[in-house]
């Protein structure tokens, strides 16, 4: 089947707290973008999207503001969004 | 503290098949990262983690997550003997998981900052805690049974993380290996010489 999809657009597997979902997005609009959409798709409620952190499947946290376009995604890429530690190492 | 099963099983078991259903879609990808899902078993899950970065590659940890009364509770994290699957105590714990945070710091006298400028310091907090060497440490973070159970954290209740995925098993293998795993940077060796006896360079006649 022909692949229908502007050519400014780019489907991105995404697996939030483990759970997958695939994100269209802009390829011309900043990484940081994919998240509010992934974290609505997979009802993650709660957190901002400030308290989460983007990862390759090598670990590598990704630098959010960088275009998307510029990180060269393979169409079978899966990015990983977790939830950041935030407070706690310490009981009083 | 072990607790018996108030919620509905049927919730329970559910939620916790969907953990290990998710976690197995991508299971190739974890163990590229060092996670070998070794054991699933309502309510119980134990996860070894391998250190791939080094040469040869260690494995570093096991984590036992008991998904009793999940979500009404939140998950009981242990980092754990792999090959027993006994708790470490504190003074056995292959990983201590530090995290560099930013401080106030103490007041230092004579020090003279622009206005509005405060001092800033960077000092290294364990998310494992305990208070003695024989204690069984548990992990500091929300999301985590053992830190909303504790009686400083009466605040920040599990209700405020639930909906959020704070207790998801991906999510928190993700914190262990941020601070625990991927920071190891190479072997720690000791050596200790023993003195076999003395060097002569000459034997006189």
């Amino acid at each position: 089947m022909p692949d229908n999809k502007p050519d400014n657009k780019i489907d991105l597997a995404i697996v939030v707290n483990g759970q997958p979902t695939v994100v269209s997005a802009n390829k011309n609009a900043p990484l940081r973008t994919v998240i509010s959409r992934a974290l609505e798709q997979t009802g993650n409620a709660g957190q901002p999207p400030d308290s989460w952190e983007l990862r390759d499947s090598a670990g590598a946290t990704l630098p959010l503001d960088q275009k998307i376009s510029d990180f060269n995604f393979p169409a079978d890429v899966r990015l990983f969004l977790n939830l950041k530690a935030g407070v706690g190492g310490a009981i009083s | 503290m072990t607790r018996g099963q108030y919620v509905d099983p049927q919730v329970s078991r559910t939620k916790f098949d969907r953990e290990i259903a998710e976690y197995r879609q991508v299971e190739c990808d974890y163990l590229r990262r060092g996670w070998f899902l070794v054991r699933a078993d309502f309510p119980s899950v134990l996860v070894v983690l391998a250190a791939p970065q080094l040469t040869p590659p260690a494995i570093v940890t096991g984590v036992a997550f008991d998904y009793t009364n999940y979500d009404m509770e939140p998950p009981s994290v242990r980092l754990v003997d792999p090959f027993t699957g006994e708790p470490y105590k504190a003074k056995e714990l292959p990983t201590h998981l530090k995290r560099s945070v930013e401080t106030n710091g103490p007041p230092i006298p004579g020090l003279q900052l622009p206005l509005g400028a405060q001092a800033r310091f960077k000092t290294q907090l364990p998310l494992m805690q305990w208070y003695g060497p024989d204690d069984t440490p548990f992990l500091c973070l929300a999301g985590v049974r053992e830190y909303h159970q504790h009686p400083g954290h009466s605040g920040d209740a599990w209700e405020l993380h639930r909906r959020s995925g704070a207790g998801r098993l991906v999510r928190l293998l993700e914190t262990i290996t941020k601070y625990g795993i991927e920071p190891i940077s190479d072997y720690q060796i000791k050596l200790q010489p023993l003195i076999a006896g003395f060097i002569q360079h000459e034997v006189p006649s």
